[in-house]
């Protein structure tokens, strides 16, 4: 994965753009599955680093998400006005990157005091943390407090949304792949160790939520910008779970499952659909029975590339 | 400043009412074969904890270097050139044996997660260097055919043997082996003796060894402390101490007579 990952990069977003230019052919409904795909492969992936290389157990992911999701709906309803319309790609990426900057910020102010934690201890700061940040939202008139901010235009393309998963899998994928990311996983594998060769684990630590938050913030823009609706009660701590359950279904630590997992597991409620009230039972026993068959995730490919970089 | 590489200075811990390490002096010099012996709970991994930044006495002076190494963290000190291994092995469990060396090597190679991201001409050109050295120091512990092994499927020895190449890829001055001979048998130990001894000269650096096994430390080791109950009772060459009455009763018994 040396020079062909940034073509695989440029290769992935060209086809996303190729894909969204014929997307107005498609089903709708088809078509916003597929996107909540992709903003599900950015959240599954950059929640991957934190708690699959990395080994912490955030809870958090939820409220990172929220973050960017509120950041770039408000700064897009308040600056859409006032924008020309051929200035909306632009004011829509900088919207996304806004979101994901001042969720990179929280992941930093969360990071810095509570990475000296670890396994429980850490999943119930991050846990109360992503709790304070859809309280603050619920209760501040400026985000719609408990109704939500509504009329958010709607700009997620099949393009914006695999763009920013494919950049996601770039990043995360290259971070680990490299002898600079052997940190992350020596910090998973043993703390005590990854310090006795000079690898700092705080400072990994706090890389890899900071990372992670930022791509959660991305997410929670284009979910914003695709569902045109935000309410606080999108990001509670059900909505993490859900995202961890990708990361554990999909194998820790493993990007190629964890993408697997992260589709499946969007398809899954809507394939349930016809199921009706017992929709949510069965998909609960699925990944009961999913755990209990394969406990080392779904989609262990071998072990981790040995060797080569 | 003398030449001593590493110099503790009355150096105590105590865990509440427990005093672990006593006022401990010890030099250890540049380019010198240091041994530590003692019964168990004697102390000699509180003090390789202290000196490897672990623990924070809470009384004397560690010098590394003639510098203080007070508040330094782990990590900072094996920037400074300390290394380490561990009693009860800690190799990186879900990496090969190549990637463990290489989560080693990194410390003195300059490119962080830009490089990694834009993978530039630089990157790959840091990337291919990581490999050769890695490779290398692989190659001279007769370990290069494991490369791709997980690192916990390797035999109990190697295992051993690749956390000392681990150590050593961090390019320290000096050497910290924290009973590198449990668990071995006699021709591993054996084997063992000659390592230290082969690392000693390569790499022309200090080590400081403790262990259980009185034919390893007496054997390769030009100087010795023994602790007992946190307390230095003696110091000198190996024959030295076999001679003396206060390590007999305390540690060697009547065997080692």
């Amino acid at each position: 994965m040396n020079s062909g990952a940034k073509r695989w990069l440029l290769v992935a977003v060209a086809a996303a753009m190729a894909v969204s230019y014929f997307s107005a052919q498609f089903n709708r409904y088809y078509l916003g599955i597929a996107i909540d795909i992709g903003i599900n492969i950015i959240l599954a992936v950059s929640l991957n680093l934190i708690n699959g290389h990395t080994g912490q157990f955030s809870l958090g992911h939820a409220g990172f998400m929220a973050v960017g999701g509120y950041t770039a709906a408000k700064f897009t309803l308040e600056l859409q006005t006032i924008s020309p319309p051929w200035a909306q790609p632009l004011l829509f990426l900088v919207a996304l990157l806004l979101g994901g900057l001042l969720a990179a910020v929280a992941g930093l102010a969360v990071g810095v005091p509570t990475l000296r934690l670890r396994g429980d201890y850490l999943a119930i700061v991050t846990l109360g943390f992503g709790e304070i940040i859809r309280v603050f939202f619920q209760t501040t008139e400026a985000f719609g407090a408990a109704t939500g901010l509504t009329g958010i235009p709607h700009w997620t393309t099949f393009a914006w949304a695999w763009s920013f998963a494919a950049l996601t899998v770039f990043v995360v994928g290259c971070l680990v792949s490299s002898t600079y990311g052997r940190g992350f996983i020596a910090v998973h594998d043993d703390e005590v160790a990854a310090g006795a060769m000079g690898i700092n684990p705080v400072r990994y630590k706090v890389t890899a939520f900071v990372i992670g938050a930022f791509f959660a913030g991305i997410a929670g823009g284009l979910y914003a910008h695709h569902k045109q609706f935000l309410s606080p009660g999108g990001f509670d701590f059900m909505k993490s779970i859900d995202i961890v359950v990708m990361v554990i279904l999909g194998g820790m630590g493993r990007t190629a499952g964890v993408i697997v997992a992260a589709v499946l597991l969007t398809l899954l409620p809507e394939v349930l659909r016809g199921f009706a009230d017992s929709r949510m039972i069965i998909y609960s026993l699925l990944i009961i029975v999913l755990m209990i068959a394969r406990p080392q995730g779904l989609f262990t490919f071998g072990r981790k590339a040995a060797g080569k970089a | 400043m003398n030449a001593s590489l590493l110099q503790l200075e009355k150096v105590t811990i105590r865990f509440g009412g427990l005093t672990a390490v006593c006022e401990l002096d010890l030099q250890i010099g540049a380019h010198e074969l240091v041994g530590l012996i003692g019964p168990n709970g004697a102390g000699k991994t509180t003090a390789f904890n202290l000196i490897t930044g672990v623990y924070q006495p809470t009384g004397g002076t560690i010098f590394f270097q003639g510098q203080p190494t007070a508040n330094l963290k782990p990590h900072q000190l094996t920037r400074r050139g300390i290394a380490r291994t561990f009693q009860n092995i800690r190799l990186f469990a879900s990496m090969s044996v190549f990637d463990n060396v290489r989560a080693a090597v990194q410390l003195h190679r300059p490119h962080g997660i830009r490089d990694a991201l834009w993978r530039g001409r630089g990157f790959r050109d840091g990337e291919k260097a990581v490999e050769t050295q890695v490779m290398e120091l692989l190659e001279i512990f007769k370990l290069g055919r494991f490369r791709a092994a997980n690192a916990r499927s390797l035999p109990y020895g190697e295992q051993r043997r690749l956390e000392i190449v681990r150590a050593l890829a961090t390019q320290p001055k000096l050497l910290l082996l924290d009973e590198p001979a449990a668990g071995m048998n006699p021709t591993e130990k054996l084997e063992l003796t000659r390592l230290i001894r082969f690392i000693k000269d390569k790499f022309q650096i200090a080590v400081l060894l403790v262990e259980h096994d009185m034919q390893v430390v007496m054997g390769i080791c030009e100087r010795v402390a023994v602790l007992d109950y946190g307390v230095k009772i003696a110091e000198g060459t190996p024959a030295e101490l076999r001679a003396n009455p206060k390590v007999i009763e305390a540690y060697l018994g009547a065997e080692a007579r």
